[in-house]
């Protein structure tokens, strides 16, 4: 695992992946989510591959590239080269120095990774307030994985806490309680992944193992007990096909959460497998083992949520989220119903 | 409304839901169009003089799609014209008493009455096209005004070819005194107008002032004359009806007629039978249907009625119904060239407005059971085109209402009603009090019961006419004339000769851009522009400002706005106590964004020289790829709640809106003012402005009204409104703005539209977080947001078979139209729209 390395420089620069204002889906209201880059774990079915990596990574865009070829032009280690499938790019000569997507006029050479100093991104947190006040939303930390650039994190939340503006550390769990202990004072709610119960599958999925993740859930519990803060802990589930998804998995989860977080955790949230994810793989030329899967569909997260309701878990804190497949009024084409049947297959309903 | 078709629409589009047997008929009826027994198209009448003149082609000067066709309006509504027999004396008498008494003598002796099957209200044919009653002299004295080489349709061809935009004052786009007129009947109207003549000295009396208190007097009667006739016919249909239920309704509106709109009403039904009579002998007098004849607040001044007749059991439903039977009446509108066909906005969205909810003293909610019904026949009539509602929204709205209001965008293809922010708009009000000097007549006392016209455009009520869509400026041609010191940067080549037009200096010579050391100097010469072309654009206006006040008075419409009365001045002529004229600024992003991308090509990272870009541009881009590609990409934007490109747009905003409180119409005295409204010009004078340094080429979309241009607000829908807010004005850091600590820019205010994905609302929760920004909305950005909620796949699929579609609503800048029925470019551009915005 990575730790946090406590320099000075970082607490003053991080490397954000993304900001994303009116964000409806990272906690309660309407929020300005700072996508931080990097994160300790690997899992197969990672929504966003490009958030993985701590360096700043470029990428190609091909629907913006115009072809003019200024990139290869300016390259200084000739890690682009041009030919009838658009930029190729050789990773292992790229060093990520981005001097291509500042030179690329359409801005298809795109750098994924910005460096964000820490009152600038006050600055932007600050942007949405009167959106967060009627909402109960604000500020979420994510990822990747925030947990891994702690110190600046830690500061973030601070500064926004000195704003007023309500905090959300969306964590997969995967660090030290020293990390925590530097977030936590200044985290309002935690958004905290449970994926997969079983630890060898944990360990097949994702690289590591849960035991660190589950015993942090539990410190987290004594943590809001002990210092009333955080004042929210949500759980959220990716449901994966041919992963996580299996009754048994959530039956798990929920006779976890039933038996260690009752009282602590007020929500449960099935996040649905999204599928939009496939063209950000094909971009960094990472083949995707999740490529060819559908959306899910809407009955079978019902049915997984009624699961979950069952478990043990006051039934009231489950909820799923996320797109399911958009059911046509007349189903005409023609492989329709094999899609469906691929999906329940995949799902492991049966 | 029924789709006659055997294929399935692949989406499900928002249906009419709960309607009565009556209002399903009378909703049916309506749409099937041309095939109806019965219609309201134009029917022309003449005095049967050879120099006669029905069609008035002035109020059509901001319609260049129709340039083309004013000779032809012309002349076939002069040929089909039918004859009136004149009274004897008519020739005698002053212009606007002919003209009152030949209006009335066509709505009350001539034109047809009919009542509809089931219908619940009186009031069907009033698109008339009345004679000018011109004398000989008059109408050679005002065709001299009008063609020739400084005749007002040259001016304004010019003015629209070479890209500047158009101006002219036209009808409607006035919300009338008709609390007013419900309060003491035309019959108090009248007895007003003859103390006032009566009262009157004796040269005066003889004077202009006596003729047109006299013609007003002419006028305020046709109510009442009219209303004996249907209610002649209400009773004669009673006699025949054998159905005891419909019998009854038919002796009920005969009794409603024997009373109003003369006697003031006392129930529910009478005052909306009231109202749709009133309203519609606008529509008559102007000869022009709809566009902006808006109703103001009518959940605050029919509530009375409505909590009296709910009092005396009226039933609920009943109420509805009669209000059903109101929508329907002015949608009966659109028929006047129901031959002719809609396409791109001639026919799409007339915009009678009316506004519902809102702000009442010291910032008390006004929400009452009658905003509550009239949202519930919207969503139950939903999709229809008329009357369009606007929903006013403050710190102080309830959840309740907001609830409602967004379980019904939910259901709709986007919002079936603009949405109006009171402080950003009160707060332009108030600007403007203190700009023309008329405190006494806005202030803080009275500004919250301003309401907006058309679309969204905001002015006092009854006693207001603001011109709202008169002058259409495209602010973007001022970058164009600083670039090339005053000079078209292409040459205009006439569509239908072919001809080319020699490169002229139009504008002052603000000298060689290519020679300017400093984006300073850049700016210079283009606040210089900027100053050129709104003079100039005044100049235009003027021209036929000063036709139509001396030619074409409206009496009727005089007698239902306040100062008309007061001065014995009509309405043309500068009557109404505030009187104003609208520029509305088209092509704000685009203009603000190509000076960003001028400024950071040229100066700032000196991608380019002037030259360079300029040549660029007479290339319309063409083999300048790379160059084209950073000033699209590169260069920033206005519209991602960047602070340094929103500092930018701010200035342009400034100085502009600035310029126009600078004019007055020399003609009628009329102050011009700011506003932002871009109807449909910002598509079509796409294809006659030249490239434009943001990167786009000609024939390409500018940017609509307020909005940043298309695909420019990557920030998302609170980037985008921060930016609006911003540029607006935004708040007063000492709490001291125009109305709270809110500034505006824009009394009119701006037309904003914000596209949604449906699956924001997709359940309760969401619906909570969608409600929270419409409050986050209220405190950071424009005056107005209309809602779309649509989904790209959806809008192909109707422009592939536009059959199963017929109904589906679209709405642009406020305006709403059927996306089967506009034009390819402009269903593209809303497809663009959409695809940017997918999830």
């Amino acid at each position: 695992m990575r730790q946090a390395i406590n320099k000075n420089e970082e607490i003053l620069a991080a490397t954000v992946l993304n900001i994303q204002r009116m964000s409806t889906e990272d906690g309660p209201g309407i929020r300005t989510t700072v996508f931080f880059k990097g994160c300790p774990l690997n899992c197969t079915w990672c929504h966003n591959p490009e958030s993985i990596s701590i360096k700043p990574q470029v990428q190609w865009v091909e629907t913006k590239c115009i072809g003019c070829k200024t990139c290869v032009d300016v390259c200084p280690d000739n890690a682009l080269t041009s030919s009838q499938e658009g930029i190729k790019i050789n990773r292992d000569l790229c060093n990520g120095c981005g001097t291509c997507s500042e030179e690329c006029p359409s801005t298809a050479m795109e750098m994924l990774g910005k460096k964000w100093n820490l009152d600038d991104l006050l600055d932007e947190a600050e942007k949405d307030r009167a959106y967060f006040k009627n909402s109960g939303g604000g500020i979420t930390v994510s990822g990747g994985e925030p947990t891994m650039q702690a110190s600046f994190v830690a500061a973030f939340l601070e500064g926004c806490n000195k704003r007023g503006l309500h905090t959300t550390l969306d964590t997969c769990g995967m660090c030290t309680t020293k990390v925590l202990d530097m977030l936590l004072p200044y985290t309002d709610m935690v958004l905290y992944d449970l994926k997969e119960i079983d630890s060898g599958r944990h360990k097949k999925f994702t690289r590591y193992s849960n035991e660190k993740i589950l015993e942090n859930v539990i410190y987290i519990r004594e943590y809001i007990k002990t210092h009333k803060r955080p004042y929210t802990l949500w759980i959220r589930t990716p449901i994966i096909p041919d992963a996580t998804a299996t009754l048994k998995n959530i039956r798990g989860i929920g006779g976890f959460i039933a038996k260690n977080l009752n009282h602590t955790v007020s929500r449960w949230e099935l996040c649905s497998f999204n599928n939009l994810c496939r063209d950000k793989y094909l971009r960094l030329g990472i083949d995707w083992s999740f490529k060819d899967y559908e959306l899910l569909i809407k009955e079978f997260m019902e049915h997984l949520t009624e699961v979950a309701k069952d478990s043990g878990v006051d039934p009231k804190i489950v909820h799923w989220t996320g797109a399911t497949r958009v059911e046509e009024e007349d189903s005409t084409t023609p492989d329709d119903g094999g899609h469906k049947l691929h999906l329940v297959k995949g799902c492991n309903i049966a | 409304m029924s789709i006659e078709t055997a294929i399935t629409p692949k989406y499900k589009i928002k249906e009419p839901k709960g309607l009565s047997t009556r209002i399903r008929w009378l909703r049916d009826y309506y749409f099937k169009g041309v095939e109806r027994k019965w219609n309201n198209e134009f029917s022309p009448w003449t005095t049967g003089t050879p120099w006669d003149v029905q069609f008035d082609e002035i109020a059509f000067h901001i319609v260049p799609e129709t340039y083309a066709f004013l000779q032809t309006f012309r002349s076939s509504m002069h040929q089909a014209a039918h004859l009136v027999k004149l009274h004897e004396d008519f020739w005698k008498w002053n212009l606007p008493e002919r003209r009152a008494w030949f209006v009335k003598e066509v709505m009350v002796n001539y034109l047809p009455q009919e009542i509809f099957p089931g219908d619940l209200i009186a009031g069907a044919r009033f698109n008339i096209q009345a004679s000018k009653c011109w004398t000989k002299e008059e109408a050679k004295a005002r065709d001299g005004l009008i063609y020739g080489k400084n005749g007002a349709r040259t001016k304004v061809k010019w003015f629209h070819d070479h890209g500047y935009g158009n101006a002219g004052p036209t009808s409607g786009h006035v919300i009338p005194g008709y609390e007013r007129a419900l309060k003491i009947g035309f019959k108090g109207i009248y007895a007003d107008l003859e103390a006032r003549y009566n009262a009157l000295p004796k040269g005066e009396k003889e004077g202009p002032k006596g003729a047109q208190l006299r013609a007003m007097m002419i006028a305020a009667a046709i109510p009442r004359d009219l209303a004996k006739k249907y209610a002649d016919l209400c009773r004669d249909l009673s006699k025949k009806e054998e159905d005891q239920q419909r019998k009854k309704e038919l002796i009920q509106m005969a009794k409603n007629l024997d009373r109003v709109p003369w006697e003031p009403p006392q129930t529910f039904w009478e005052a909306v039978q009231a109202l749709w009579l009133d309203h519609m002998l606008i529509m008559s007098d102007e000869g022009y249907p709809g566009p902006g004849v808006s109703f103001g607040r009518v959940d605050q001044y029919l509530f009375p009625y409505w909590e009296y007749s709910i009092a005396q059991g009226m039933d609920r439903e009943f109420g509805k119904e009669i209000l059903k039977c109101f929508w329907v009446h002015a949608n009966t509108a659109y028929d006047a060239m129901i031959k002719v066909g809609g396409n791109q906005g001639i026919t799409a969205g007339y915009g009678q407005l009316l506004n519902i909810s809102g702000m009442g003293k010291d910032g008390k909610d006004m929400t009452n059971d009658l905003t509550y019904a009239i949202l519930e026949v919207i969503d139950e009539m939903t999709p229809i085109l008329e009357p369009k509602p606007n929903v006013r929204l403050h710190r102080n709205t309830p959840d309740e209402l907001l609830d409602k209001i967004i379980d019904m965008i939910s259901s709709s293809q986007g919002a079936p009603f603009l949405l109006n922010f009171d402080e950003r708009s009160m707060a332009g009000m108030m600007r403007e009090a203190k700009r023309a000097h008329c405190e006494h007549l806005i202030n803080e006392e009275n500004v919250y019961d301003y309401a907006a016209v058309g679309c969204l455009e905001n002015t006092m009520v009854g006693n207001d006419r603001s011109g709202t869509v008169d002058n259409n400026l495209n602010l973007l041609k001022a970058v164009e004339l600083a670039i090339t010191g005053g000079k078209d940067l292409i040459e205009f080549v006439d569509p239908i000769t072919g001809k080319k037009e020699k490169i002229g200096q139009d504008g002052p010579s603000t000298g060689d851009a290519t020679k300017f050391r400093s984006w300073d100097e850049f700016w210079r010469a283009y606040e210089e522009q900027t100053r050129y072309i709104v003079r100039k654009c005044v100049e235009v206006f003027d021209t036929s400002e000063a036709i139509r006040a001396k030619f074409c008075p409206t009496p009727y419409l005089s007698c239902l706005v306040k100062g008309c009365a007061e001065k014995g001045l009509d309405i043309t002529k500068g009557g109404p106590e505030l009187f104003f004229t609208t520029v509305e600024g088209v092509t704000f992003a685009t203009t603000v964004d190509s000076l960003l991308a001028i400024k950071y090509l040229v100066y700032d990272k000196k991608e380019c020289t002037m030259e360079e870009l300029i040549q660029a541009l007479k290339d319309n881009w063409t083999g300048h790829d790379v160059l084209k590609a950073k000033a699209k990409n590169r260069a920033p934007k206005y519209g991602r709640d960047d602070s340094k490109a929103d500092e930018m747009a701010g200035k342009v905003m400034d100085l502009w809106a600035d310029q126009t409180w600078e004019y007055k119409a020399e003609s009628t005295n009329r102050q011009f003012r700011p506003g932002m409204l871009s109807w449909n010009y910002w598509v079509s004078d796409g294809y006659i402005m030249a490239a434009s340094a943001d990167g786009r080429p000609k024939g390409q979309f500018l940017s609509n009204a307020i909005c940043p241009s298309n695909g420019a607000d990557t920030g998302g829908p609170t980037a985008n409104a921060n930016s609006v807010g911003k540029v607006m004005g935004g708040k007063a850091q000492d709490g001291r703005g125009d109305w709270g600590e809110y500034l505006s820019n824009l009394p009119n205010g701006a037309s904003h539209t914000i596209t949604f994905n449906p699956s924001l609302l997709r359940d309760p929760e969401h619906k909570e977080k969608f409600k929270a920004f419409l409050r986050g909305y209220d405190e950071n950005g424009g005056s107005s947001i209309q809602i779309n909620m649509l989904d790209a796949d959806m809008l192909r699929d109707a422009q592939e078979h536009p059959q199963n579609y017929r109904n589906l609503l679209v709405r642009v800048t406020g305006y709403n139209a059927y996306f089967a029925s506009i034009g390819r470019e402009l269903q593209d551009e809303i497809i663009a729209r959409e695809s940017h915005n997918r999830y």
